[in-house]
C-alpha cells in the first residue's frame, strides 16, 4: 500500500513538473525576442530590427511580463533605429513616461516633446505608424492608446493623427 | 542536454525563489556607505552620492542627482519608476541601455552583457553596478594623479562590407571630433580626438576595399586621442567622413576590383575591458547570433525593380524585374469580378508606388509595397482574360491574352531566383480580395463602394488645411496655409466650371471654427460644413514638411476604405501631371478624413522642406497644374463611382 501511495506521489510529482516545464517552455520561446518597427523615409514601408527580451522571471506575473514587454517595446521604438539609419523619428528628445495595459490595449504615454512636429502628415504617420506596429508586435498586444504627458489628446497641436482613440494596425 | 539543463534552472528558480528574493533583500539592506566619489567628465564634475556596496562591487542609485546630470549631459534619457524592475535608459545614439532588479544580465542595444552583481531595489531607488553602468555609456574611469577621470571611449568600430564597397562606423562616448592626418594610396589615419580606447588593437579585413584596420591609443588621461588606421586594397577609394555631430562617425570606402568579396563583418571588440558592442544593423536577430548586415544586403529580401507593361498583337505583358530569390503566390477573382493580384513574398520595392491606366485588355495597373515583407502588383483586367505568370532567374512576366476563357486558373504560385518554379490550381472557394480593392464589385475599382448617399450630390468641399491661428509649415515666410487656400481656389474655379458646386472651408487666412482653437475643434469645424451639407466628396488640400529636407513628392491620404479609390485616382493624377515624385497613397488614422461622413482625402501635394520641391510649390503655374490634376482624379474617381442608388452623378 505504502509502495502505491509513494508511486502515486511520484507520478504527481513528474506529472505537475513536466506541465510546469512545458507551460513555462512555451512562454518563455515567445518572449525572447521582440521585433522593433520604424517607418522608412518613403513613408509608409517598415524596417524592424530586433531586440531581446527576456522571459518571464520567478515571481514576475504575466501581466507585469506583459507591461514590462510593452514599456521594452515602447522605449525601443521611441529610441528609433541607430542614427545611421534613415527612418522616420519622433522629434528630439521625445521618451516614454511610462506604460499600462488594459486587456489588449497597451497604452504609451509621450513626453510632450513629442508635440513639437514641424508639421506634414509624413512626419506624423510614419512615427506612430512604427510605434503601433512595434506595440502590436507584441503578444496580447492589439490596439495602442497615446496619452502626451498624461493626458488625451484628440490629434498633436495643428495635428493629423487622430489620438483619442486606440490606434491599431490596420490604422495604417 | 541543454533541454534538462534548463529544465534544471527553472526547477531550480521555481523552488528556491524565496532565495532569491532573500539575497536581493540582503544585498538591499547594505549600509549606503556615506562615501561620495567626484569624478571628472569633460572637465566638469561628476559628484556621485547616492553609492552603495554590494559584494565589494560599487552601485549608484538612479535617484542620484549625479548621475542624472552626467546622463543628461550625454543627451541620455531614463525610463523608470519608484518600484519598477526595469531601469531603461535611451542614449543620444539612440541606443538602449536596460538593467533589471536581481539580473546580472543587461543589455545595450540588442547586446547581453553581464555584470558582475545584479542591480537591486532600495526604498524607491535602484542600484546599478556603476562599472557595467559607465561601460554601457562608453565611459571608463582613469586615475589621472589624484583625480578620477571619466574618459569617453570609442565603443565601437565596426566594419560593414558588401561586395566591393564597406563602411566604417564607429560609436563612442562623446560627440566624436575625427579628422584625417595621414592619407597615402595605401592607408589611411583617422584621428578621434578627446576619446581613448580599448578596442582590440588589429583586426584584418580583406574587403571592400580594406586590408585591415589598427586602433592605437594615445594623448593624456584627460586629453585622450585614438588612432584609426586603415590599410588600404589596391586602387581602393574612400568617401568623405559623415559625422551629423553626434556620437557617431561613418566613412565609405569602394574597393577597385568588381569581384564579389564575401559578405563581410567585421568588429573590433574590446580586450582589456569589454564595452558592450552594438548590433546597429536593423533587421539583424540577436536573439539567433545573426550578425549585423550591411543596408545593401547581398543577402535578405529581393528586390523589385522596374514593372512595365508591353503591347503585343495578342495582348499585354507585364514584366517586373526582380533581383535575388523570393517566393510569389497570385489570385484572380471569377468574373464578373475580373482582378487580378500577384504577391512577392520576402520581396522589397525599389522603386516609387505606382497607379496606373493600362489599355486593353488591362485596365489599370498598380504596383505596391503592401507589407515590410510582400509586393502586390494587381491588375484589373477587361473580362476573364488567358493569363500565364512565368517566373525566371531574373524576375517574372505576367502576359494577358486578348482572348478570355471560362474556367481560367484563379491561383498559383512560384519561385523567383535561384530556384525557379510554378504551379496553378483552380481553388475551389473564391479568394478573398485584397481589402483596398472591395468586393463584389462588377469591373475594375481601386477600392470599396461607399454606401454613403449624398443628399447634394453636385457639391463638393474643398478644405484648404491650416489657416489663421495655424499657419502650418513655413518656409522663408511661405505659409502652408497660404499655398493650400491659393490651391483650394484654383482648384474650386475649375471644378464649378466643369458644372460642380463647390463649397469651400475657408476663403480666407482665417480659422474655421475660432483662433486658437484645438486642433479637434479645428478639423471637425471642417468635417461638419461636408456633412452638414452632405456634399458628395471632401478634399483637404495640405503641403507636406519634415525635420529634414530629404523627403519630397505628393502622397494622398486616406482612412476609410471607400476612402482609397479617390485617394488612387487623384494621387494617379497629381503625380503624373504635376511631376513630382509619386509617394502613392497612404492609409491612415487621420482626423478629418475619418470624421468625414463622405469619402474624403487629404493630399499633401508637395515638401515644403525639400528645395526642389519648395520651387514648385512656390510657382503658381505648378499650383495650377496641381489643381488641375485634382479636378482631373475628381472627375475619374465620380465616373467610376456613381452615387449609390442615384445611378450617377
Amino acid at each position: 500500500m505504502r509502495r502505491i501511495a509513494l508511486l502515486v506521489v511520484v507520478l504527481a510529482l513528474v506529472a505537475a513538473g513536466s506541465w510546469w516545464f512545458f507551460a513555462h517552455r512555451t512562454q518563455s520561446n515567445g518572449t525572447e525576442s521582440l521585433t522593433v518597427y520604424y517607418t522608412k523615409m518613403d513613408g509608409t514601408s517598415t524596417g524592424s530590427w530586433n531586440v531581446s527580451m527576456r522571459p518571464q522571471q520567478p515571481g514576475e506575473s504575466s501581466a507585469e511580463h506583459l507591461k514590462n514587454m510593452v514599456l521594452y517595446a515602447a522605449v525601443q521604438s521611441a529610441a528609433g533605429p541607430p542614427s545611421d539609419v534613415e527612418a522616420i523619428r519622433f522629434p528630439p528628445g521625445t521618451h516614454i513616461n511610462g506604460v499600462s495595459v488594459n486587456g489588449s490595449t497597451a497604452t504609451v504615454d509621450l513626453s510632450h516633446e513629442v508635440t513639437q512636429q514641424v508639421g506634414g502628415t509624413f512626419g506624423e504617420n510614419g512615427e506612430f505608424k512604427g510605434l503601433v506596429y512595434t506595440l502590436t508586435g507584441v503578444p496580447g498586444i492589439d490596439a495602442v492608446q497615446v496619452t502626451v504627458d498624461g493626458q488625451k489628446l484628440e490629434t498633436l497641436p495643428g495635428g493629423h493623427v487622430e489620438l483619442d482613440q486606440p490606434l491599431h494596425r490596420s490604422d495604417f | 542536454m541543454n533541454s534538462i539543463n534548463r529544465f534544471i534552472a527553472r526547477i531550480f528558480r521555481g523552488v528556491f525563489p524565496a532565495l532569491a528574493i532573500a539575497f536581493a533583500l540582503g544585498s538591499a539592506t547594505l549600509p549606503a556607505g556615506a562615501a561620495s566619489a567626484t569624478y571628472l567628465y569633460q572637465n566638469q564634475p561628476i559628484v556621485f552620492s547616492h553609492l552603495a556596496s554590494s559584494d565589494g562591487v560599487t552601485m549608484v542609485g538612479i535617484q542620484d542627482p549625479g548621475l542624472r546630470g552626467l546622463l543628461k549631459t550625454l543627451g541620455a534619457i531614463i525610463t523608470w519608476r519608484p518600484g519598477r524592475r526595469y531601469v531603461l535608459i535611451t542614449t543620444a545614439e539612440p541606443e538602449v541601455i536596460s538593467f533589471a532588479v536581481g539580473d546580472r544580465n543587461y543589455d545595450v542595444g540588442p547586446v547581453t552583457s553581464q555584470a558582475s552583481v545584479a542591480p537591486f531595489a532600495r526604498a524607491d531607488d535602484v542600484y546599478l553596478p556603476l562599472d557595467a553602468l559607465l561601460r554601457a555609456l562608453y565611459l571608463a574611469p582613469k586615475a589621472d594623479g589624484s583625480r578620477m577621470v571619466l574618459q569617453p571611449q570609442l565603443g565601437s568600430i565596426d566594419v560593414r562590407a558588401a561586395g566591393t564597397r564597406a563602411k566604417l562606423v564607429a560609436h563612442a562616448g562623446a560627440p566624436l571630433a575625427a579628422r584625417v592626418v595621414a592619407e597615402s594610396a595605401t592607408r589611411i589615419v583617422y584621428e578621434f580626438d578627446g576619446v581613448g580606447s580599448t578596442l582590440e588593437r588589429h583586426r584584418t579585413i580583406d574587403a571592400g576595399g580594406i586590408r585591415s584596420l589598427d586602433v592605437t591609443a594615445s594623448g593624456s588621461v584627460a586629453a585622450p586621442k585614438t588612432l584609426v588606421t586603415i590599410s588600404l586594397m589596391s586602387g581602393a577609394t574612400h568617401g568623405r567622413i559623415h559625422n551629423s555631430g553626434g556620437n557617431d562617425f561613418e566613412v565609405a570606402f569602394t574597393g577597385a576590383s568588381s569581384a564579389a568579396y564575401p559578405h563581410a563583418v567585421a568588429r573590433t571588440p574590446a580586450s582589456a575591458a569589454p564595452m558592450p558592442a552594438p548590433s546597429i544593423t536593423p533587421g539583424a536577430s540577436t536573439a539567433t547570433g545573426a550578425q549585423p548586415s550591411p543596408p545593401p544586403a547581398v543577402a535578405g529580401p529581393a528586390q523589385v525593380g522596374a514593372v512595365s507593361v508591353t503591347q503585343t498583337s495578342n495582348g499585354s505583358t507585364v514584366t517586373v524585374a526582380i533581383s535575388g530569390n523570393a517566393t510569389y503566390q497570385w489570385h484572380r477573382l471569377r468574373a464578373p469580378d475580373n482582378r487580378f493580384w500577384i504577391d512577392i513574398q520576402n520581396a522589397q520595392l525599389t522603386v516609387p508606388p505606382s497607379v496606373q491606366a493600362e489599355v486593353n485588355p488591362l485596365l489599370s495597373m498598380r504596383v505596391r509595397q503592401n507589407d515590410p515583407a510582400t509586393v502586390r502588383i494587381a491588375l484589373s483586367l477587361v473580362g476573364q482574360n488567358v493569363l500565364a505568370v512565368s517566373p525566371s532567374a531574373t524576375g517574372l512576366s505576367i502576359t494577358v491574352d486578348n482572348q478570355q476563357v471560362a474556367d481560367a486558373a484563379h491561383e498559383g504560385s512560384g519561385s523567383i531566383g535561384a530556384v525557379v518554379s510554378v504551379s496553378e490550381a483552380a481553388p475551389a472557394v473564391t479568394p478573398v480580395p485584397p481589402e483596398d480593392y472591395g468586393q463584389g464589385s462588377p469591373s475594375w475599382k481601386f477600392g470599396p463602394q461607399s454606401t454613403y448617399v449624398p443628399t447634394n450630390p453636385k457639391l463638393i468641399v474643398i478644405d484648404a488645411g491650416h489657416g489663421g491661428s495655424d499657419p502650418g509649415s513655413e518656409r522663408n515666410g511661405t505659409k502652408e496655409a497660404t499655398l493650400t487656400l491659393d490651391m483650394a481656389k484654383r482648384l474650386r474655379d475649375i471644378l464649378i466650371a466643369r458644372g460642380w458646386q463647390v463649397k469651400m472651408t475657408r476663403t480666407a487666412d482665417v480659422d474655421v471654427y475660432q483662433p486658437n482653437d484645438s486642433a479637434r475643434d479645428e478639423l471637425q469645424a471642417r468635417d461638419n460644413i461636408a456633412n452638414d451639407a452632405g456634399a458628395r466628396l471632401l478634399v483637404s488640400i495640405h503641403v507636406n514638411a519634415f525635420i529634414n529636407s530629404g523627403p519630397h513628392g505628393t502622397t494622398t491620404y486616406y482612412s476609410k476604405p471607400e476612402d482609397a479609390p479617390l485617394a488612387q485616382y487623384v494621387q494617379r493624377d497629381v503625380a503624373t501631371d504635376a511631376g513630382t515624385k509619386d509617394d502613392g497613397t497612404v492609409k491612415s488614422h487621420l482626423y478629418v478624413t475619418l470624421h468625414a461622413d463622405m469619402p474624403a482625402v487629404l493630399i499633401e501635394t508637395a515638401f515644403l522642406s525639400n528645395p526642389d520641391d519648395y520651387a514648385l510649390l512656390v510657382s503658381p503655374a505648378w499650383r495650377q497644374k496641381v489643381a488641375q490634376a485634382i479636378a482631373d482624379g475628381i472627375d475619374q474617381y465620380t465616373q467610376q463611382y456613381p452615387v449609390p442608388s442615384t445611378g450617377g452623378q
